[in-house]
């Protein structure tokens, strides 16, 4: 019994072993602890009046959020700005919905083969690794900064995130079900669109509307940062142009319904798939 | 308030009737007198069958036999001697290294694309966990039967017969689940489940069943419902049942013809009246003790 018993340093009794893994995520730990605790001793605080800077902050917060007002653009002109945004948004999705499903078939390794699946994957994770305000300004080369360019830009991310999240539910389907339509004599499409589409349905729906609310908020940036238009722009212009905390504020509250509206839609529909 | 107690009690055993007993057999009579499946045509021939999935390790070996048409034919044998690596071979859902099949007087393992798969409705197959779709309805799933004679597009799109449809419901309500028709399928209890699975290969119009563990994951009265029932078919429709059986006792009650599977050889091919405790032991090794209960 003996010899199968540990002891650490100090002669006490060890419980547990740690593997490689595990030793190594214990000095990533430590090393992220060391690091910040000297992080905070290097920055610089010479300009800081740290009093001034608090107040200050609140004070601006307070207006944003509780005097919230329009001030530059009409209550009628904002509602229609954050649909442009609401449509740059369900635009990119729809579109990049419908294109994931059929690479999704391609990239689940039980519908596929290796190669297809893998190539697939592959390509994908290279997009997903170049954010999406990238992929926006890589397409105003050709498309001028605009609309399109967000649209095509946020198409391809949506793409890139949505095969990954159909695949894997794709992937999670039992073998038996897609074996007992097999043996019935059934196509390759009759297996995809009656046993594989219907039994991930409600996986599907969730994971498209959650990309809707990602979209939702990429365009909001996307109004700002690339030109595209809509809500973030007047976002954009209130901050940045005007300084008009109370305007940001009021925005800031706008968008903040309309996710909580999406949110609350998706748990409506993926209940009801 | 008596009286509607009573009706619903009476209801509820009206239910219970209609569920519970959709076959009514006399349990006595439990081998038919025309059991005598000898002459009856041979409609599959599976001769000198090997698989191995890997190197060498044969899953199995030399195996050749008869299928009869409208005989209930068991495959027994110990976890792991092949049984249903075999029944997935006779329809190609596992390629074999080596060897042939002729079904119906053609040879099944050159057979690709569309002939495959007019080749497999003619074989219909149930499993162990039903293997249903369970977010589709009763009726959807039976009509998935339907799949292997339907293109692309009317598969896709469920397009199916006002005659199908007919078909399917007629099935169903001969199985006793016409209750269930519009129910999701992850709402049935697993006897339901697998006589949807039963009728989705009925409604094939297939010359043979395999069963692979049908009755499996069922308890004692759902099981004999369900082993009935597949003699039913066999005996009314004249469809050849192929059936893997962990249960011996079943195999004995309800088989004309049992298999017996060791390491992937056929150790014993005859009646089941014939078996002795001497071939049970070749069957199952060892285990012989634990498996004699009577």
């Amino acid at each position: 019994m003996e010899h199968a018993i540990e002891k650490d340093g100090k002669g006490r009794i060890k419980i547990s072993r740690l593997n490689g893994g595990q030793q190594k995520f214990r000095l990533l730990m430590i090393g992220t602890a060391i690091f910040t605790v000297i992080g905070f001793f290097l920055l610089d605080y010479s300009g800081l009046q740290l009093w001034p800077a608090i107040t200050g902050t609140l004070g601006n917060l307070k207006m944003m959020f509780l005097e919230p007002q329009l001030n530059q653009v009409g209550f009628g002109s904002a509602m229609y700005q954050v649909l442009v945004t609401l449509s740059l948004a369900f635009l990119s999705t729809i579109l990049g919905a419908v294109i994931s499903i059929f690479l999704a078939f391609g990239a689940a390794v039980n519908l596929s083969r290796p190669w297809i699946s893998r190539s697939i994957k592959g390509f994908i994770t290279v997009i997903r690794a170049v954010p999406t305000v990238l992929w926006v300004l890589i397409f105003a080369i050709a498309a001028g900064l605009g609309a399109v360019a967000a649209v095509i830009g946020m198409l391809f991310h949506s793409v890139a995130y949505l095969v990954k999240a159909y695949s894997e539910a794709f992937e999670e389907i039992d073998e038996g079900k897609i074996e007992a339509l097999r043996a019935t004599g059934s196509s390759y499409a009759h297996i995809l669109f009656q046993v594989v589409v219907p039994q991930t349905k409600s996986f599907l729906i969730a994971w498209t509307f959650l990309r809707f609310e990602i979209n939702f908020g990429v365009a909001v940036a996307m109004g700002a940062a690339a030109g595209a238009g809509g809500i973030g722009y007047e976002l954009f212009m209130s901050s940045s142009f005007y300084y008009d905390m109370n305007e940001v504020g009021m925005i800031t509250y706008m968008i903040l319904i309309v996710a909580v509206i999406l949110e609350l839609a998706a748990n409506k529909l993926k209940n009801a798939a | 308030m008596v009286l509607k107690t009573k009706e619903r009690q009476q209801l509820a055993g009206q239910e219970k009737k209609a569920d519970d007993i959709v076959f009514p057999f006399d349990s006595d009579e439990h081998r038919p007198l025309d059991t005598k499946k000898d002459d009856a045509p041979v409609i599959m021939e599976i001769s000198n069958i090997d698989k191995a999935y890997s190197g060498d390790k044969k899953v199995l070996n030399d195996i050749a036999f008869d299928i009869r048409q409208g005989e209930v034919l068991s495959i027994i044998g110990p976890s792991g001697a092949g049984k249903s690596t075999l029944l997935r071979v006779i329809n190609r859902m596992i390629e074999p290294s080596r060897g042939s099949i002729t079904f119906q007087g053609e040879d099944t393992l050159s057979m690709k694309g569309r002939k495959l798969r007019s080749m497999r409705t003619d074989i219909g197959m149930i499993f162990q966990h039903y293997n249903l779709v369970d977010r589709s309805s009763v009726f959807e799933n039976v009509l998935h039967g339907l799949l292997g004679y339907k293109n692309s597009l009317q598969g896709i799109f469920s397009l199916y017969t006002e005659a199908e449809k007919q078909r399917a419901v007629e099935i169903i309500t001969e199985l006793g689940i016409s209750e269930q028709l519009y129910k999701r399928c992850d709402e049935l209890s697993g006897g339901q489940k697998q006589r949807v699975g039963i009728a989705r290969a009925l409604i094939q119009d297939p010359k043979i069943i395999l069963c692979d563990e049908p009755i499996a994951s069922l308890d004692p009265n759902a099981s004999r419902t369900i082993m009935e029932y597949l003699r039913r078919i066999s005996r009314e429709r004249g469809i050849t049942i192929v059936v893997n059986l962990h249960q011996l006792d079943a195999a004995k009650q309800y088989s004309d013809r049992i298999i017996g599977l060791n390491g992937g050889r056929i150790v014993y091919n005859g009646n089941p009246d014939d078996i002795d405790p001497d071939t049970i032991s070749r069957i199952y090794g060892s285990k012989l003790d634990e498996l004699i209960v009577e």
